[in-house]
């Protein structure tokens, strides 16, 4: 049977390929005999009839390798003989072949560790059903940007829109939880009756919210996580045993919400909103909002929908002023969640790709060196029949052997190195727990070791089989290795392998130099020393349960300034540079005494006028804050003792707020004495006097100017939630259990969480530390790269010139001048570089210029210094070599073969 | 000058082996003869053509091999045609019947 017969054929050739190659011999020199009796038997000489038959036939080898290539298998047969041939070369040069495969693995590795934060972050889909439809709904306020949207302006979105199959409002916040197996602090969510209609998510147990659960009224109820149900509810099967205290209501379960399913980010639970019944306010902005389209509906329609309404509700809204919303914006849920870090992670697998192309250069450079030692071994295989493609194949061969082992290992590199980095990464990035060596990435890695192997194989072969192979053959012959194309070749790499290093150098140093900058920020308040305190009583809204929770603090205080080493404590409502930004902002609004009105109506009224309002950061504070932070009172006064809850309302503001007032609404006259209303954070509307100004505080972060802030007494404003902060020249350790004991010896009810201002400060720093480090890396790791990519090209060209140096030095050059002449030709390599390099950072590093902070994109100094470090690299990369060629003893360099 | 065998359609080649083998068995050169004396020199197959032809057909099946001796007492390696090698034979004379009579037609059409 012909199949069988291929078959057998197949195995033959792969298997057993001797047997098979003896049996073609054999048969072309008989047939070589046969062809020479032909010619005797016609009359020849013996010596014509061997000639004749000779002509005859063509070449013995030619034949053979025709009918090789013929053979079944023989693909198979050479792939593998090819292997094994590249792998013994390899070893041949074993330490070359080490240092090539440490490169590319450290290249591709790296490469591959970035790209699964971007896959991670940027790429991946969201784990939800069909993901891509959920978007993100906001307003858009009138400076342009984007803020959370207001209840009934969220209403008229859901119920006026043609183009979302449905829709929900959502916030999260902190929280104490208990009437389980142990009370907590934690994460927790509002969301609306839709809320997991939208994301497509059943409960696993139970049942989920109707749009009865979430209306003014509605008996509470709450849907847990699968992860506190675990923990807090032992798994319990029977839920209507399960109520939770959350706030001041019981809330029932009603079911379980499963594992998979996270977001917002950590809650732990999610309650209904809108139990107290919404807020009418078009310009209370409290919920994000996210909706599913329908099916065959585009983001754009979504969008257009979405901005009519607010357009609407803009133009016809009583509630005009600058907190009404202008337009609104829907925009896919992932874009919306990493839009702000996907620029600084598309600038991270740049420079990583920089990096890549680097190393691939200096290996190119080494592959490139070693092929022009094996001319002599090319010119024999292709003397004996060798075709050009089947040599290419063996380069090819050889590269993707470097490849997949170099990548293989880089990939193993890779798995702790995104451990790494998920560790080093500032712990607020988006979806950060997406981040993981998973199939696309290690196909991604598999992809770019082969882009790696074509690139470097067909680079060697085409610079390795250009030109007659043939040279080779010739007694003495160079070929193809002192060719002249062959080392303009190599510096060419050289100077592109500059050039990407001094962009990746220069991005480092601007971005080093930021960093410096921001440390060097005052803040406006002492870091050291400073332990904080969360501690979070149960809302209250009657004023005289709020007054108790103020004299809960009040006593809190004072005993921790009993704790021995602890100098000073207060209270604030945020802590200046927590994640989420420090304190809220609100809009106030100026008014004397007796403007006050009588009625809403003349509250509306007096926020028509626009010159009275305007926005600021709204703090509640005790004076032991500002003496525990160092805070500066620059004027006036803080609070006192005297400052109750029936005596005039009393604040304290930032000393820019105040010369943003005296400037704006006040001039030439002193703020303190006048009055302010900022009802609008907390309800209260009463008036509040101006009595003390303030040192600034970067509250939102180190590299944004500080914002207008004020500060209320909280014994006249009463908080539930509050931050207490402690000067403490003691260790954490111990004022942290002193502190723990005793919060539990006055409420063993109320969690508290603890941290350290130095802590909250350099997390806030963190994603700029992140950035540098790994850019930083980057460019050292590219310098020691180009810089002995340049000593090796440099210490090969000069072995090449080693005879034409000893004539020089016979006909009696100058040491010296046999070194300038070297390292002329260096420099002009290394000058091609910079200057192509420097173009390319001044195009370059605009991109980056969003992350820089003090410096500009184009910074001299920054530039100057770094183009010296790497000039002054390369130089001594290309001295060494230089300073060997010269001495070259010229009667054994003239000898030299 | 004749034209060379390399010329000639890979399976034209092939059908002239088999046809040269469907009177017996004959060895490479003997093969190569052959061709030449039917087609009156028209096609003269040259070694670094006809081997590879011949090991490509023993792996198809359509012939086999063994060595032998020749006329001249050398040893030689020789061919033969296998069943399917002549069920081949058959198939291929067929189509080239057709072909070359279609061809004729058109070329004397008008």
């Amino acid at each position: 049977m012909p199949f069988l017969a291929k078959l057998r054929s197949v195995a033959r050739n792969v298997f057993s390929p001797q047997h098979a190659e003896a049996d073609v011999n054999e048969e072309v020199h008989a047939h070589l005999e046969l062809l020479v009796q032909e010619n005797l038997r016609a009359g020849m000489s013996s010596e014509e009839a061997r000639r004749a038959a000779r002509m005859e036939l063509g070449g013995i080898e030619q034949v053979r390798e025709q009918v090789r290539e013929q053979q079944l298998g023989h693909w198979l047969h050479s792939i593998i003989s090819d292997t094994r041939y590249g792998a013994r070369q390899l070893r041949k040069n074993i330490g070359t072949t080490a240092i090539m495969v440490f490169t590319l693995a450290l290249a591709i590795g790296a490469t591959t560790a970035i790209f699964s934060v971007v896959y991670g972050v940027l790429l991946r889909p969201l784990p939800f059903d069909a993901a891509n439809r959920i978007m993100a709904i906001w307003e858009i306020n009138n400076k342009g940007g984007r803020s959370h949207l207001a209840d009934p302006n969220f209403d008229d979105f859901r119920d006026q829109n043609h183009t979302f199959e449905a829709m929900a409002k959502y916030a999260d916040f902190d929280g104490s939880v208990s009437g389980s197996v142990q009370p907590i602090r934690t994460h927790l969510a509002y969301a609306s009756a839709d809320f997991f209609k939208v994301f497509r998510v059943s409960p696993m147990m139970g049942r989920n919210f109707t749009p009865s659960d979430a209306k003014k009224g509605a008996a509470p109820v709450v849907l847990v996580s699968y992860g506190y149900w675990r923990q807090y509810l032992g798994s319990s099967q029977d839920l209507s045993q399960s109520h939770l205290k959350i706030g001041n209501a019981v809330y029932s379960v009603i079911g379980v919400i499963p594992r998979s399913f996270q977001f917002p980010k950590d809650a732990a639970m999610w309650l209904p909103t809108d139990l107290e019944g919404e807020n009418t306010s078009r310009t209370s902005h409290n919920y994000l909002a996210v909706g599913r389209l329908r099916h065959g509906v585009t983001a754009a329609q979504g969008e257009q929908d979405i901005s009519a309404i607010a357009q609407r509700i803009h133009a016809t809204s009583s509630e005009q002023g600058d907190y009404l919303l202008k337009d609104a914006l829907a925009l896919p849920l992932q874009a919306s969640l990493t839009g702000s870090v996907s620029t600084p992670l598309y600038v991270l697998l740049g420079a990583v790709g920089f990096l890549l192309l680097v190393a691939c250069a200096n290996v190119a450079n080494l592959l490139l060196a070693q092929a022009a030692v094996r001319d002599r071994e090319l010119a024999i295989r292709s003397a004996l029949g060798a075709a050009r493609k089947r040599l290419i194949r063996q380069f090819l061969t050889e590269a993707l052997l470097l490849s997949v082992i170099g990548g293989g290992l880089g990939v193993l590199g890779a798995y702790a190195g995104v451990q790494g980095l998920v560790a080093l990464a500032p712990q607020n990035l988006p979806l950060i727990e997406s981040i993981s060596i998973s199939i696309p990435v290690l196909l991604f890695a598999l992809a770019l070791s082969t882009i790696v192997a074509a690139g470097l194989g067909t680079f060697t072969a085409a610079r390795a089989t250009s030109g007659d192979l043939r040279k080779g053959l010739v007694e003495g012959g160079r070929g193809q290795a002192g060719s002249q194309g062959s080392q303009r070749v190599g510096r060419a790499i050289v100077a592109a392998q500059i050039a990407i290093t001094l962009v990746l150098v220069i991005g480092a140093a601007l971005l080093g130099r930021s960093l410096m900058k921001v440390l060097e920020v005052n803040p406006g308040f002492r870091v050291e020393k400073i332990i904080s305190m969360e501690v979070s009583l149960p809302w209250a809204e009657d004023p005289k349960t709020k007054a108790n929770q103020g004299l809960f603090f009040s006593n809190l205080i004072e005993r921790l300034k009993q704790i021995p080493g602890v100098r000073k404590a207060g209270a604030i409502s945020n802590l200046p540079l927590q994640d989420g930004g420090g304190l809220p902002d609100g809009q106030f609004l100026l008014m004397t005494q007796n403007e006050v009105p009588k009625t809403m109506d003349g509250f509306a009224a007096l926020f028509q006028q626009k010159d009275r309002l305007g926005s600021a950061d709204f703090g509640v504070a005790t004076d032991g804050y500002f003496e525990a932070l160092g805070i500066p009172l620059i004027r006036g006064r803080i609070f006192n003792e005297h400052d109750g809850a029936d005596s005039p309302h009393v604040a304290v503001i930032s000393e820019s707020f105040a010369r943003d007032l005296v400037h704006d609404h006040w001039p030439g006259q002193d703020p303190i004495g006048h009055t302010i209303e900022f009802g609008n954070m907390d309800g209260d509307l009463r008036l509040l006097t101006i009595v003390g100004i303030v040192g600034d505080v970067h509250d939102y972060s180190v590299d944004a100017p500080p914002r207008p802030t004020l500060y209320v007494d909280l014994f006249q404003r009463p908080r539930s939630a509050m931050t207490v902060t402690m000067l403490s020249d003691a260790g954490t350790q111990s004022v942290t259990s002193a502190a723990r004991s005793i919060l539990h010896d006055l409420d063993p009810e109320v969690p508290t969480k603890f941290s350290t201002l130095p802590e909250v400060y350099g997390a806030s720093l963190g994603s700029r530390k992140f950035n540098l480090t790994l850019i930083g890396f980057f460019g050292i790791t590219a310098l020691l790269l180009a810089t002995a990519g340049v000593f090796g090209v440099m210490a090969y060209s000069v072995s090449l010139r080693t005879q034409e140096i000893g004539v020089r030095l016979a006909l009696g050059a100058d040491s010296r001048d046999v070194l300038s002449m070297i390292l002329g030709q260096g420099m002009r390599t290394i000058l091609v570089g910079v200057a192509v390099g420097l173009a390319g950072s001044l195009a370059l590093t605009r991109t980056v210029a969003s992350l820089l902070f003090g410096v500009t994109a184009t910074d001299p100094l920054t530039f100057a210094a770094v183009i010296l470090l790497l000039v002054g690299a390369a130089l001594l990369a290309c001295y060494i070599p230089a300073r060997r060629a010269t001495r070259v003893d010229p009667m054994i360099a003239l000898r030299y073969e | 000058m004749a034209p060379e065998a390399t010329t000639l359609l890979q399976g034209t080649l092939d059908l002239l082996i088999l046809k040269s083998l469907a009177t017996g068995e004959r060895h490479g050169l003997g093969i190569s003869r052959r061709i030449q004396q039917v087609t009156r020199g028209t096609f003269d197959v040259k070694p670094g053509s006809l081997f590879p032809a011949l090991h490509r057909m023993e792996e198809e099946g359509w012939i086999s091999s063994f060595w032998g001796e020749s006329e001249t007492n050398r040893r030689a390696k020789y061919y033969r045609l296998t069943k399917a090698g002549r069920k081949q034979l058959e198939a291929e004379a067929k189509r080239w019947g057709r072909i070359s009579w279609a061809i004729a037609q058109a070329l004397e059409a008008s």
